[in-house]
């Protein structure tokens, strides 16, 4: 017999061939699973709204140019924000309950710094109507604001004082926290959506607030960028300078002849940028707070920096005198503080001790005490308190002008002057549409922090649905059973000498391979990354999973509810409802 | 986007190839997830033999399978010499690149098989033998059997197992076959590694892999892979290879969570004083003392 | 090839000579000879096989019936305890319908222990659905293993060849061996259509509902119903290629024959003589060999004794509670004979005890004697 006719034979004895799918199992249960997704605390922290789960998960498939475009959907600073901001998505990470948080903040660079020669496609709305709107202020919030309007669909004209664009980020920030080069990377990417800009030109000079009134609606984000004065008569003194004055004057090439000791007075980051800055140029350096190191607002890591660079701290000393003795050495003449109780920012106040005084001399001196807002040529109908006056959705007294950044009553760094540049190019859009921002802006909300996410608002514009918020979920949602435990990779530094030889980024990023298993950490809080946890789990082997094509389905016929692939997602992604 | 819809299933996901959906298994079986993961790495040209157990009930009732490679449903004391037969005939016949792979529960591995594996293991027949441990006689109704663990309720022990858990690993290690491991669902890709590396050996593997059992444990039904993982961070069942009855290799550091983290999720173990929980805990830090002690000692 | 060997080694050899690649086994006295026979031609390369030296009988079976199903030729053998505790995996054997073959050597069943030939051990598997034969000396059981395969693999139903412990597997005789070519051409290679095939992967044996295990029941059945044609068929092969047969049954003397005695076994060659002391003594006696038991022959049994009033069935076993196995068996095929012959019952040689000619010319006498019917066995106890 041949081996077809036996195998077409009757056997002897039963084998079954047949397949139990036959049997609709899926009857037997009460429950089905359903997709849902969560926001992550980590982007609810980010003023900006960064799609942190995604870029990261897009990171892990090492889609690098998707991760770009993700970030670059809510924000247009990702390599200037992947080296200065001051990541409190880290400080929010769910893992850090568990272990140590991701390094959003690294990959956030990493990204960047190897899309550098790629140029992705961001396609602006097709406004049906695209009005001309105005910004006034080309520095982290102006950028944004005018990008975001841009995407938006409008004809934005950027006017920007200086004769180059950046404000605070070109201006303010050494070449050591962020190369210039990156600088420009993003501005011209920004710049190549199409908006027109006037360099050169100040509001009240070259132009008139009134022209301004020609545009559909303006926003002005002119920054805080007059240095603060100690009143000791410091203007007339030679070599005492301001703050900002300083590092702009140093950042624009021009000569600065620095003496061998140099006083930096402040505590803030522009204080700790002008220690820095100075001590590269051999200078010893002293920086003198009033408060002492624990109510200094400047970032953690500038003051580890600066102290690993050998700039000295002072502390409890408030400047009272300032005069010129010889040629060129200042005498300073402080009077000792103590620390009294709280004031409203929750920071001990600094009270003088009685008759209590110090001098000391020095060849330069940098007065670094905060920075105010230029209100000469603003309306002060818009001025409250040194400040312009909005409300929540960034408008003025006066339509239809809106406000943001430095200029407004809002915490000082770039990704909060981001998140304002975007909440303003929103507000002005409704404001245009004719619809109202107290009913769009909690659909497109991130979190409860106020981040705002504006592929949501696309959607909800272009289809007249807005995408489900998901409630943002903490690390007690998480079946934190299913990771492994690993240490986070700290990010290299230069440090101490080797910091110093010039300008040179301090911060050193990630290698390919600690991108690849620092990208591997982040837990993905509330939405599915693939990880096949419920494809393996699964019982019944119902659930089929396409990481590439981000597909994923379960066959309900034969689903039996028993909640396993929900209980066993390590980033609950996963629920289990009740049959209807 | 990703969507959930109803429709017919995509056959292209080789997983469910190998345990195919509508089986008889409760909702939740720690032991299904446990047969289609090893079965997917053993892939299509494997010969399986399956015993009365639950393994059985899932088999289904002719015409229908659940299995996707060829299997036979042996008597329930035999699943080893079964497929050691099978191994034999395979290489008279000049098959080389089909293997036999014998699952049993935990009763037809401690218990009535014991006998019958320690004579496959003892001459080393090239076999692949999977022990699917849910710590009990589960398809006739929870009785005790010798993996059955200290104080856990059964139906024949209805005030908790008076006796310990036999040790089947080092039972297995002193026949000095080639590879055994232990290994458990919570970790399915330490599991397959394991198959991988035993199909590439030639002579007896033997693998004990815990699957939670959510009927005889008492638990809810989504918890068998959250408790074998618990099982396994507690020291209850650790993760390690045992290489010719004398070279241990620890797979996972565990977190050395407290028993109770994995015990008070039982309804089994709800009845647990103080005193029982110690010396659980007691029994577990030995054990995982004892094995750190034979993992160090280099080739035995 | 003519030789001097023990019934064991005979056996051996015809395992060697079907060319059986695959015996898993487990030594038992009086069996261990032919294990070790077996196992020596391993070492050797003669066999050309492979010894799976399992721990117990019952993984003996087990990896036969599996083996099997793979598509290799098998074969065990064993004894009283043996057999006793493969009995489960005898009953899967059947329902498997593979064809094993199994040569037993009868030894009695403990308790209380002992050595010695009793037919107990084989008989008690009688419903396990294996095809079974009785061998009268060494020669009848090497043909018989030889036949064996052919028939089972005819029929897909193992197959049980038994001779008794000592008086057949340790006792001595001329043996002729058949030659390699000659087995070969009489046995083709094996091959089992319901074999596993990794191409068309199936669920083997699994659960069934009462209707289909009825029908597969009602197969077996009905193969196990054609086996007594199909034996006849073989051994008339065998008597042309070989030159020996044996019949599914044997009549000796039974054309005038007023009494028939009925044996099995080794006591079949001591009634021989008998039967020629009687017959010199006027005495029209008669004997019927019983070579194959299950199936059990009816039509050749009825046939061989149609017409015959008194027959007398000699056992060597008794199963308590119902009377000697072969007498059962003879009364069943024969209630519905119109000629209504009386058919008695007598044991004689359990545990081990001499059958001696004085013993079997009692039963013939005895039988001469009785005209009435008699239920119960008779026990040949020496006085």
């Amino acid at each position: 017999m041949t081996r077809a006719e036996w195998t077409n034979l009757e056997p002897v004895i039963p084998i079954s061939y047949g397949s139990t799918e036959i049997v609709e199992t899926g009857k037997w249960g009460y429950q089905k699973p359903e997709d849902v997704t969560f926001t992550a605390p980590c982007q609810e922290a980010c003023p900006a709204g960064n799609p942190i789960a995604r870029f990261l998960y897009q990171a892990t498939q090492k889609r690098y140019e998707d991760a770009l475009l993700s970030l670059l959907r809510e924000n247009p600073f990702p390599g200037t924000c992947g080296r200065v901001c001051f990541h409190p998505c880290e400080g929010d990470c769910n893992r850090s309950h568990f272990d140590e948080p991701v390094s959003v903040n690294a990959l956030e660079r990493y990204v960047f710094d190897v899309t550098s020669r790629l140029s992705p496609r961001l396609d602006p709305i097709d406004h049906p109507n695209p009005q001309p709107v105005a910004v006034v202020g080309g520095g982290p919030c102006g950028l944004s604001a005018a990008y975001f309007l841009t995407l938006l669909g409008h004809r934005v004209t950027l006017f920007e004082a200086t004769k180059d664009l950046g404000g605070m980020m070109r201006w303010g920030i050494p070449d050591y926290r962020l190369p210039k080069g990156v600088l420009r990377k993003e501005i011209t990417r920004i710049l190549a959506l199409g908006i027109e800009v006037q360099r050169g030109v100040r509001v009240g000079k070259e132009i008139s607030f009134r022209e301004l009134e020609n545009f559909k609606a303006v926003f002005l984000s002119p920054g805080a960028g007059l240095s603060r004065s100690l009143s000791l008569g410091e203007a007339k003194i030679h070599g005492i300078w301001k703050g900002l004055d300083f590092l702009q004057q140093i950042h624009s090439g021009d000569k600065v002849r620095l003496g061998k000791e140099i006083v930096v007075l402040g505590g803030g980051n522009t204080a700790l940028d002008a220690a820095r800055t100075a001590r590269r140029f051999g200078s010893r350096v002293v920086v003198i707070y009033r408060r002492t190191k624990a109510e200094m607002p400047a970032f953690e890591e500038e003051i580890q920096g600066a102290e690993e660079e050998g700039i000295g701290f002072e502390f409890l000393l408030q400047p009272v005198k300032m005069e010129l003795v010889g040629r060129r050495r200042i005498r300073l003449t402080f009077q000792r503080m103590k620390l009294g109780r709280r004031d409203q920012t929750g920071r001990r106040r600094a009270i003088p001790v009685e008759g209590s005084f110090v001098t000391r001399e020095a060849d330069g001196v940098v007065v670094a005490v905060g920075e105010d807002i230029d209100g000469s040529w603003i309306p002060p109908d818009l001025m409250e308190k040194g400040a312009i006056g909005v409300d929540a959705y960034l408008r003025t007294n006066r339509m239809p002008f809106f406000a943001g950044g430095d200029a407004v009553d809002q915490p000082r760094t770039v990704v909060t002057a981001i998140a304002a540049g975007k909440r303003g190019a929103l507000s002005i859009d409704l404001y245009l549409r004719g619809l109202s921002p107290e009913t769009v802006f909690p659909r497109i909300a991130v979190g409860r922090k106020g981040a705002l996410s504006l592929e949501a608002y696309r959607v909800g514009i272009e289809t007249g649905r807005f995408p489900e918020r998901g409630e943002v979920v903490l690390h007690d949602r998480l079946h934190s059973l299913f990771f492994q435990l690993s240490k986070r990779i700290a990010p290299r530094r230069r440090r101490g000498e080797d910091a110093l030889r010039g300008f040179r980024e301090v911060r050193l990023g990630l290698s390919r391979k600690e991108a690849e298993v620092s990208a591997q950490r982040c837990l993905s809080c509330g939405t599915c990354n693939y990880c096949l946890n419920c494809y393996f789990f699964c019982p019944e082997g119902v659930i089929a999973l396409d990481p590439v094509g981000e597909m994923k389905r379960v066959d309900l016929v034969h689903c039996k509810g028993c909640g396993t692939c929900a209980q066993s997602c390590p980033r609950s992604a996963i629920r289990m409802r009740e049959n209807v | 986007m990703r969507n959930m819809e109803k429709g017919p299933f995509d056959p292209s996901f080789q997983g469910h190839a190998f345990l195919r959906p509508g089986h008889a298994a409760c909702a939740g079986c720690g032991l299904a997830i446990g047969m289609r993961l090893v079965l997917e790495a053993m892939g299509p040209r494997t010969i399986a033999v399956i015993v009365p157990s639950c393994e059985g009930a899932i088999g289904g009732v002719y015409p229908h399978t659940a299995y996707g490679v060829t299997t036979i449903h042996s008597a329930f004391e035999i699943a080893a010499p079964t497929a050691a037969g099978i191994a034999h005939a395979l290489k008279i016949r000049g098959i080389t690149d089909v293997q036999a792979v014998a699952f049993a529960g935990d009763g037809g591995t401690f218990d009535i098989g014991l006998s019958a594996l320690s004579g496959v293991a003892k001459n080393n027949e090239d076999i692949l033998y999977v022990c699917l441990d849910n710590e009990a006689y589960m398809n006739t109704g929870i009785q005790v059997s010798s993996a059955t663990p200290s104080y856990a309720w059964t139906g024949t022990t209805p005030r908790g197992n008076p006796r310990r858990k036999k040790n089947i690993m080092e039972i297995m290690a002193a026949h000095y076959n080639p590879y055994s491991a232990t290994a458990t669902i919570g970790f399915p890709k330490d599991l397959q590694r394991k198959i991988e590396k035993a199909k590439g050996i030639r002579g007896m593997k033997f693998i004990h892999m815990l699957v939670p059992c959510p009927t005889g444990w008492k638990t809810a039904s989504n918890l068998s892979p959250e408790l074998s993982i618990l099982a396994v961070e507690t020291n209850i069942f650790p993760l390690y290879e045992v290489e010719d009855g004398k070279r241990y290799e620890i797979n996972h550091e565990p977190r050395r969570l407290p028993v109770e983290a994995y015990l008070l999720k039982q309804g089994r173990f709800r009845h647990l004083t103080r005193a029982e929980i110690a010396a659980i805990q007691q029994e577990a830090d030995e054990g995982w003392e004892r094995l750190r002690l034979l993992a160090g000692r280099k080739g035995g | 090839m003519k030789e001097f060997m023990t019934g064991n080694h005979a056996v051996a050899h015809a395992v060697r000579l079907c060319r059986t690649p695959f015996i898993a086994a487990y030594p038992i006295t009086p069996q261990t000879p032919i294990y070790e026979k077996l196992s020596e031609w391993e070492a050797s390369g003669a066999l050309n096989g492979v010894m799976m030296r399992t721990e117990s009988e019952h993984s003996a079976m087990a990896a036969c019936i599996a083996a099997s199903l793979t598509g290799v030729r098998t074969f065990t053998a064993t004894s009283s305890q043996g057999i006793a505790l493969m009995h489960e995996m005898l009953h899967f054997a059947a329902g498997c319908r593979v064809p094993i073959v199994l040569v037993n050597v009868n030894r009695l069943l403990a308790a209380p222990w002992g050595f010695w030939a009793d037919q107990l051990d084989s008989l008690s598997q009688r419903d396990t659905g294996w095809i079974q034969f009785y061998c009268e000396n060494g020669q009848e059981a090497l043909d018989t293993v030889i036949q064996a395969y052919r028939v089972a693999e005819e029929v897909y139903l193992p197959t049980m060849v038994s001779m008794e412990a000592f008086l057949v597997s340790h006792f001595m005789e001329v043996v002729d061996l058949p030659d390699q070519e000659e087995v070969d051409r009489f046995l083709p290679a094996m091959d089992l259509p319901h074999k596993f095939d990794v191409e068309k992967p199936g669920f083997y044996v699994p659960v069934v509902s009462p209707e289909l295990y009825r029908k597969y029941k009602h197969m077996a059945q009905e193969a196990m119903a054609s086996v007594e044609e199909v034996t006849r068929r073989v051994d008339r092969e065998f008597r042309e290629a070989f030159g020996r047969g044996y019949g599914v049954v044997e009549p000796v003397m039974t054309e005038d024959a007023e009494v028939v005695l009925v044996t099995a076994g080794s006591i079949t060659s001591t009634a021989r003589l008998v039967l020629k002391e009687l017959r010199s003594q006027g005495k029209k006696v008669g004997l019927l060999k019983l070579r194959l038991f299950r199936p059990f022959p009816r039509k050749t049994v009825q046939e061989a004794l149609r017409g015959k009033r008194k027959i007398a069935v000699i056992d060597r076993n008794i199963g308590l509670g119902g009377g000697g196995i072969f007498c059962q068996e003879l009364r069943a095929a024969l209630i519905h004979s119109p000629a209504r012959p009386l058919i008695l019952s007598f044991i004689a040689g359990v545990g081990g005890c001499d059958v001696s000619p004085e013993t079997i010319e009692r039963v013939a006498l005895e039988a001469m004697k009785r005209e009435e019917a008699i239920d119960d066995p008779l026990w040949m106890m020496e006085e």
